[in-house]
């Protein structure tokens, strides 16, 4: 296989297109963004901004949103505590392909089980599972409320809602935390700078 | 607010980067070309050369392959009728995302049932869903019907409940090597009623898996996915 990355060095096999192929056709390296952390903290936000900032430097970005995701593959799916990590574990699987596939991959969902965001992290390569905590205050968080489910849950309309009534474990160990210190109100955009500059200094923004 | 079976909690988020950015990114439009088949009908070798053929055209593709997908994702179903539903169901729910992302995608498994299928097609708007059929190739099929006949025999004496030891013999054999419910021997494989491109393998002069991507290729090639156009009526 090629170590330079030049696409007339990558030996063709005659099975199928692999990963390296697909990343010379894209410029890119797939990997995937996972953005986690509590209703309201930011992560669609900042999913649409990252999407968008490296749109417009021509990389192939997908977002699974764990809401629109319980639209379609996992519509059969509840909130029970057994159905919330089969939720994690296919997007996880589905985020894994994804990233195979070339495409920066990022999964915006609140995915409050550090043990199910680290079974995610086990399905891929070192390196291409990367970890996006917005750390919010719950405070900050319900006062958005930008769904109005902090008021449901307060009212108690809605049973083991992440932050009220069942826990969020923050990651232990994770490879960016957002807002950064010291940057009280970092805008989307800002926020989506600091994930693009750590991809391009791991090398995923070029193939 | 959008309201599902689940939940009316849970929203709809919308993305500014959307199909259209994306295909325009990569000049291609995302589809999904489903292979169907029976086992060892040629279905892997030809989603390969596809992918192959389109990569050397600079367009993406990506492999779903059933087989792939029951180490992941799929890997707690097993092969009784409810699990082989929701296995095409997801297959088809990832397909659907990945044509969303504006790759070529394209899925491979056995996919016996009619009705599966069928919904698959449904889940996929403005026709971007493209059944391709493998058909046996006469050899093949002779085998696999005597291998039905054989199987169908073995029920027959079971049911009869005839008393042998050599049958017990033959029947513990023969079980331990034939999976229960495969398709084809004991499990139906519904073809295609109306599917888009039909690929036949001839006794004695089987096509190059390169011919039939070929054929696959044509298909897409005429319907125009493989270049993306500025819309004003064009169909995406």
């Amino acid at each position: 296989m090629a170590t330079n990355g030049k696409a007339t060095n990558i030996l063709w096999h005659k099975s199928s297109v692999g990963k390296l192929h697909r990343q010379e056709l894209l410029q890119q390296k797939g990997c995937v963004i996972w953005i986690t952390g509590l209703s309201g903290s930011g992560k669609s936000t900042l999913a649409c901004a990252l999407c968008q900032a490296l749109y417009s430097r021509g990389k192939l970005t997908y977002i699974l949103d764990g809401d629109n995701v319980r639209h379609g593959l996992n519509r059969d799916l509840s909130f029970k505590a057994e159905d919330r990590a089969e939720n994690i574990r296919r997007i996880g699987e589905v985020a894994k392909l994804f990233a195979d596939a070339g495409i920066i991959c990022i999964a915006s969902v609140i995915s409050p089980y550090r043990r199910d965001r680290d079974a995610c992290r086990a399905l891929l390569p070192e390196g291409d599972f990367i970890e996006v905590f917005m750390d919010v205050p719950l405070q900050i968080c319900e006062s958005r409320d930008p769904k109005g489910l902090y008021k449901l849950a307060r009212a108690g309309k809605i049973k083991g809602f992440t932050g009220i009534d069942d826990p969020y474990e923050p990651p232990l160990n994770c490879e960016l935390v957002l807002p950064q210190k010291g940057i009280n109100y970092a805008s989307p955009c800002e926020m989506a700078e600091t994930v693009i500059s750590f991809l391009e200094e791991k090398g995923f923004l070029q193939a | 607010m959008s309201t599902m079976g689940n939940s009316t909690n849970i929203f709809w988020q919308e993305s500014p980067i959307g199909k259209l950015e994306r295909q325009k990114l990569l000049n291609q439009k995302g589809c999904v070309v489903w292979i169907t088949g029976l086992s060892g009908s040629g279905k892997s070798t030809l989603a390969c050369s596809l992918s192959r053929e389109l990569y050397t055209r600079g367009k993406l593709s990506y492999i779903l392959d059933g087989d792939n997908l029951r180490h992941g994702l799929n890997k707690d179903l097993g092969f009784k009728a409810d699990d082989r539903t929701e296995n095409i169901r997801r297959v088809g729910e990832v397909a659907k995302l990945f044509a969303d992302t504006g790759l070529i995608c394209i899925a491979s498994l056995i996919s016996p049932y009619r009705k599966d299928r069928d919904a698959c097609r449904a889940m996929l708007p403005d026709a971007n869903f493209i059944e391709a059929r493998l058909l046996e190739d006469g050899l093949h099929e002779h085998v696999r019907q005597e291998i039905q006949k054989a199987f169908t025999s073995l029920h027959v004496l079971e049911r009869l409940k005839i008393f042998s030891p050599y049958l017990d013999l033959i029947s513990l054999h023969s079980r331990s090597y034939i999976q229960p419910g495969f398709t084809g021997i004991d499990d139906p494989y519904e073809p295609p009623l109306n599917c888009e491109i039909e690929i036949q393998q001839k006794d004695g002069d089987c096509p190059t898996p390169g011919a039939m991507a070929g054929e696959v290729v044509s298909y897409l090639e005429e319907k125009g996915w493989d270049v993306y156009q500025q819309a004003s009526g064009s169909n995406m």
